[in-house]
């Protein structure tokens, strides 16, 4: 071999160097050390609060190190990410946490809980919700902590112009938002009656599935697999909804997620927020302008004559492609266990899923509306994930694009379902019926 | 000659030896993902799926791509047979679109009507998320690269010119393109806010334009308009840098010989700068037309599933509706059309040295 073929061969094997460093395996393990990674949202204080919980866990178990990846806000963009592990089949997260609506989607990438001892533990719980995460026998996630939509109002305002209680029906929100708002105005530019979820995105859905259904208008897709949406009732209640927009809600609101809306109302700009449980903690922190002078209450009713509340809630599933789901099993399982979920539900009011927790006197006293409003969170709506698996997503997308449409004014609420039905039936295949 | 031609054979195999690990590289990193994408395109496959996958042929992009023209007939009273009019305008009603857009072997949305010779026609898309996707990337495209051109130029004339603490200026020009555009986009979005939290909203207050409740990201009118801003804001410096390049290859002789004949500074810039510029303004916006095709970022971040373009209704087409194959065939429409872009430019530049 010449010397010019040498050096050929030379800077060959070095540019192929760093090749051979990169398929080898991440980070290097300490032996005996196992690092179970689990992805977790930052929303509020989430973040903050797994780490803490984590550090303890670990100063139990020494040969096991918890990793935290945290993860996008919006549900959506969550999906997103996990869905690109899931197509890698990665062993680099072990403990997923899975939203109340994708078990049915996302089944086959998590393994059986119940075969890494979730049994005992299991019947605790509250059955609507194991159930929705069983598929097929299957245990997918462990119910970590429950939600379901609640209506904020301030009761000093309400008291400032002499309301009564808070709104029973969505006519008299609306009353009683434009009114607070016509007032509030004067001293206060930037006040707005009424504030929610309006961005195109799961969130959206959960509203717009509190509307429809308060008012008689089903569930989208009902439990036995009939296409409802196209109903009257569901046309008048997102007709309401789009009113709303630029009178008692900002122009704005349909750009709107749970933090915007939190963010608004915290500031003290809003009389009324539709939010989930978590911004109760939240707003009743020291730096917060509103602390001490709101409350919650069940959502209004329409013309169901009762209030709908969608379930909300979020489970941790053990990924099939981890390396160790025995340990990451134990983790998830330590997580969801009672106590822990009495520390999350004092520290960051998350509902537990334990029924027992509700009978609890701290609980009671850190978040006195969780046990008064014991019977919102029983009987939340669920959204039609199960009817619609495997094409919840899909069907979820074509719903909250239909709503976005008619409240930012693009379509009418009758053209919007018209069409909604006609998507869905293209999509799942399923029989038109009524609610 | 023997010994020559030896030679040559000898330094063409060390070059092909040399060039074996690029090519390696090349072929893992971008050759296989494409052809993978394009054998995709062809199959019903699901993204992070372990479903059967099926070869369904040019499905995907017949439902893409499908577009059809129906007319509208107007509605008439059963009673007298006449035109019904809308009270207010006395404009005749026509049938609604969904009734008149066929629904077999595809459903056809409606996309826009209008009127030709007296009659009333719709537009109808199979996928109309992704014809809308098209339009807005394309005037996007063509927006955002007119702005950050005509601005680069007039910034590059400014840098180009002498005066003190030029230096620090080049440097803090290129800020804007220095910031990650997750950063940025992110930044944008929360001045562009609905209501009086937002920066441009206050402004606007201020100057009278608005009452500070404008909603710039969820308003149809104003939403391509903000991703042109940020994507100007970002960029320009990006072209003022290139057009600064090809200013500086301007001899200074010419100038000087332009104003010993007379010629004043509007018409040098016209007749000299301009024609000089030529080739180093094509080579910018081949750069700039075909980044801006390709947009995502910007999209994904501040308007997400409120308004798509070509790039972020893939990534949708593939998170939430699983759907690799699907949108693997709108990659390759958009492949497709990117390319066609670069071979036009790349004739024109041709042309362009041809001349000189």
């Amino acid at each position: 071999m010449g010397k010019r073929q040498r050096l050929a061969a030379l800077v060959t094997a070095l540019l192929l160097l760093p090749v051979l460093f990169a398929s080898a395996r991440g980070t290097q393990e300490p032996p005996g050390e196992i690092v179970i990674n689990i992805a977790s949202g930052a929303v509020g204080t989430e973040y903050e609060r797994l780490l803490e919980q984590a550090e303890r866990y670990m100063a139990d178990h020494p040969d096991i190190k918890i990793e935290a990846l945290s993860t996008p806000d919006l549900a959506t963009d969550r999906l997103g990410l996990y869905l690109q592990f899931f197509e890698a089949m990665s062993p680099d997260l072990d403990v997923y946490m899975i939203d109340v609506i994708w078990p049915g989607d996302l089944a086959e990438h998590f393994v059986d809980l119940y075969e890494y001892g979730a049994e005992a533990q299991a019947k605790e719980h509250f059955p609507a919700i194991l159930q929705n995460n069983t598929v097929d026998g299957k245990l997918v996630g462990m119910p970590w902590f429950t939600d379901a939509g609640l209506l904020y109002y301030r009761t000093d305002l309400l008291d400032k112009y002499a309301y009564g209680g808070p709104p029973a029906t969505w006519a008299d929100l609306e009353a009683m938002a434009a009114k607070i708002q016509a007032g509030e105005r004067a001293a206060n530019p930037d006040f707005w009656g009424f504030v929610w979820q309006g961005n195109a995105y799961e969130g959206l859905t959960c509203d717009a599935l509190e509307w429809i259904f308060s008012n008689g208008g089903g569930t989208i897709v009902s439990p036995d697999r009939k296409i409802t949406i196209n109903n009257r009732f569901a046309i008048e209640a997102v007709d309401t909804a789009a009113r709303w927009v630029g009178a008692i809600s900002p122009p704005g609101v349909t750009g709107f997620g749970e933090e915007d809306a939190r963010n608004m109302w915290q500031a003290g700009n809003a009389a009324f927020m539709r939010n989930w449980p978590y911004a109760y903690r939240l707003g009743n922190a020291d730096d917060s302008a509103i602390k001490d002078k709101f409350d919650v209450t069940p959502l209004p009713a329409g013309r169901s004559g009762h209030g709908a509340a969608t379930l909300g809630g979020w489970q941790l599933g053990v990924s099939t492609y981890s390396t160790h789901p025995k340990e990451a099993a134990e983790f998830a399982l330590w997580l969801t266990s009672a106590p822990e979920q009495k520390y999350k539900a004092v520290k960051d009011s998350n509902n537990p899923t334990f029924m027992s927790l509700y009978d609890d006197p701290e609980i009671e006293a850190a978040s006195p509306f969780m046990v008064k409003l014991y019977d919102v969170f029983i009987n939340a709506v669920a959204r039609p994930s199960t009817a619609t698996a495997p094409k919840y997503n899909e069907t979820s997308v074509l719903f909250f694009t239909a709503v976005h449409n008619v409240l930012t004014g693009k379509l009418d609420g009758r053209t919007a379902m018209e069409e909604l039905e006609l998507d869905l039936q293209d999509l799942l295949g399923y029989p038109v019926g009524q609610p | 000659m023997t010994r020559s031609t030896e030679l040559v054979k000898h330094e063409a195999r060390l070059a092909y030896l040399l060039l074996l690990p690029s090519f390696i590289i090349l072929i893992v990193i971008a050759f296989y993902p494409l052809a993978s994408v394009f054998v995709n395109s062809f199959t019903d496959k699901e993204f992070a799926s372990a479903r059967a996958v099926n070869f369904v042929g040019l499905e995907n992009y017949g439902r893409l791509l499908g577009l059809t023209v129906k007319p509208l007939p107007p509605l008439t009273d059963p009673a007298s047979g006449q035109i019904q009019r809308d009270p207010a305008s006395g404009e005749p009603l026509y049938e609604r679109p969904v009734k008149v857009l066929p629904r077999e072997p595809r459903r056809y949305k409606e996309l826009r009507q209008f009127n030709l010779l007296g009659s009333r026609y719709v537009l109808g898309a199979s996928d109309r998320n992704f014809i809308r996707g098209m339009a807005d990337t394309l005037a996007f495209t063509l927006l955002s690269v007119l702005l950050e051109t005509f601005l680069g130029l007039i910034i590059a004339l400014v840098l180009h010119s002498r005066f003190k603490g030029r230096g620090l200026m080049r440097a803090m020009m290129l800020v804007p393109w220095a910031v990650p555009t997750a950063v940025s986009s992110r930044m944008w979005a929360w001045m562009f806010a609905s209501t009086r939290i937002g920066f441009v909203n206050v402004l606007f207050q201020n100057l009278g334009l608005g009452d500070g409740q404008i909603a710039f990201i969820t308003e149809e009118a104003w939403q391509l308009w903000v991703m042109v801003a940020i994507d100007v804001w970002k960029t320009t410096p990006f072209m003022a840098l290139l057009l600064l390049a090809g200013l500086q290859l301007i001899p200074e002789q010419m100038y000087e010989a332009a104003n010993v004949d007379g010629a004043g500074k509007i018409r040098q810039f016209w007749n000299l700068t301009l024609p000089l510029l030529r080739p180093t303004l094509a080579i910018a916006l081949v750069f700039r037309t075909l980044d801006a095709l390709r947009v995502f970022d910007v999209f994904q971040i501040v308007l997400a599933q409120k308004r798509y373009s070509v790039a972020s209704f893939i990534y949708y087409q593939l998170i939430d509706n699983q759907a690799a194959g699907y949108s693997s065939a709108a990659s390759v429409i958009i492949f497709f059309l990117i390319f066609l872009f670069a071979v036009l430019y790349i004739r024109v530049i041709g042309g362009v040295q041809n001349e000189e």
